[in-house]
C-alpha cells in the first residue's frame, strides 16, 4: 500500500487525454519512477487497445452508406398531416400536462352539475319540460292525453260516449275531447 | 415537501380535493322538505266568451281547449310533506287528492286521485317539472266542463 491505488482513475484520465497538461507532466513523472503504476499504465493501455480493436472490427462489418441513405429518406420524405398534428399536440402537450386534463375535466363536470342544482333552469329550454303520464286509471271510463307543444302543456281528459254511462245526466256530458 | 412538486402527485391531491367539495356539495343540496301544490278549478264553457282575467297565466294553455269561456271557480294550495298527501275539495262535490312521490332532475311525481263522492274517476301518477304543471278536465260542470289546472312547487 503505497498509495497508488487512488492514481488509477488519474491514469485512466491520462489516457483519455483529460487531464491539464500540469497535471499530466506530473503524473507522466510519476509513472516513470514508479513501478507500480507503470504496470497499471500498461495494463489499461492494453484493455483500451482491445476494445479500440474489437470495435473498429465491428465498424467495419457496418453498412454506414446504406444507413445514412435511410435516414436521409426519412428525413426528406414528406409526412402525413395527422401525424405531424399529433406531434405537435405531443410536444404541446407532453405527459405532465396532459395529466392535469384529468382533474380539469373533474372540475368542469363539478361546475356543470353545481349550476344544474343552484339555477334549475340552466339546462336550458331545450330540454323537455313537459308533464310525463307514468299510469293512469279511469276507472272504464275514456281518458284522452293530449301533449300540446307551443306550451308544453300536458292534458288529460276524462269524457264519455254518447251511448256511454250517463253519470251526471242532468248535467251536459262532454261526449269527447274538446281539442 | 419535495414530494409535493412532483406533478402526478399534485394532480392526484387536486383530484382528491375535487371529489371531496364534490360530495361536500351533493351533501349540501338539501333535499327539499315539502312540495307546494296548487290546485286552479276551472269552469270551461261555450256559454258565452267571457275570460277570467285572473287566469290570464294559464291562458296559453287553456287555449289548447278549444272552449270560449274560462272562469275560475276556486284557487288552493297547500303545503304537501313528501310521501304525505293533501285533500283538495274541488266544485261538484269532487275531491282530489294529491301525493308527491319523488323528487329527482328537477322533477317532482305526483300520485294524483280524483273522486266524486266515493266514487274514484281517475287515478293517474304524473311526474312533472318543479314549478310546471299538467291539466286534468273533462268532468261536466255547470253547463260546461270543470278543467284543473295542477302545479307544484319544491320547497
Amino acid at each position: 500500500m503505497n498509495g497508488c491505488e487512488n492514481r488509477i482513475e488519474a491514469i485512466e484520465r491520462w489516457l483519455d487525454g483529460e487531464l491539464s497538461g500540469a497535471e499530466a507532466e506530473s503524473l507522466r513523472v510519476h509513472v516513470t519512477a514508479c513501478a507500480e503504476c507503470a504496470e497499471t499504465q500498461r495494463r489499461l493501455e492494453k484493455i483500451q487497445r482491445t476494445l479500440q480493436g474489437a470495435l473498429r472490427a465491428e465498424a467495419q462489418q457496418l453498412e454506414f452508406q446504406r444507413f445514412w441513405r435511410a435516414v436521409q429518406i426519412r428525413i426528406n420524405e414528406k409526412r402525413p398531416w395527422h401525424r405531424e398534428a399529433l406531434e405537435r399536440l405531443r410536444s404541446a402537450f407532453p405527459a405532465s400536462r396532459a395529466a392535469w386534463a384529468v382533474p380539469a375535466v373533474i372540475a368542469l363536470l363539478l361546475a356543470a352539475i353545481s349550476l344544474e342544482s343552484y339555477l334549475p333552469f340552466w339546462r336550458g329550454a331545450g330540454r323537455n319540460s313537459f308533464a310525463t303520464v307514468e299510469s293512469i286509471d279511469a276507472y272504464g271510463r275514456n281518458v284522452a292525453l293530449l301533449r300540446e307543444y307551443d306550451t308544453k302543456t300536458t292534458v288529460i281528459w276524462l269524457y264519455q260516449d254518447q251511448e256511454g254511462e250517463n253519470e251526471a245526466a242532468e248535467e251536459t256530458a262532454p261526449s269527447g275531447p274538446a281539442f | 415537501m419535495k414530494l409535493l412538486k412532483k406533478p402526478p402527485l399534485r394532480v392526484l391531491l387536486f383530484s382528491l380535493l375535487s371529489l371531496l367539495v364534490a360530495t361536500a356539495a351533493g351533501i349540501a343540496q338539501k333535499q327539499p322538505q315539502n312540495v307546494q301544490v296548487r290546485i286552479g278549478a276551472i269552469l270551461a264553457s261555450n256559454q258565452n266568451d267571457d275570460f277570467d282575467s285572473r287566469l290570464k297565466p294559464l291562458e296559453k294553455q287553456l287555449r289548447v281547449l278549444k272552449y270560449r269561456s274560462y272562469r275560475l271557480l276556486k284557487d288552493e294550495s297547500q303545503d304537501v310533506p313528501w310521501k304525505g298527501n293533501k285533500v283538495f275539495q274541488i266544485p261538484g262535490g269532487r275531491s282530489l287528492m294529491v301525493a308527491p312521490q319523488e323528487f329527482q332532475d328537477n322533477r317532482i311525481g305526483l300520485k294524483v286521485r280524483l273522486t266524486e263522492g266515493q266514487k274514484p274517476l281517475l287515478d293517474t301518477t304524473v311526474r312533472i317539472s318543479n314549478k310546471g304543471n299538467f291539466i286534468l278536465g273533462g268532468p261536466p260542470q255547470e253547463g260546461g266542463v270543470l278543467v284543473l289546472s295542477i302545479s307544484a312547487t319544491a320547497q
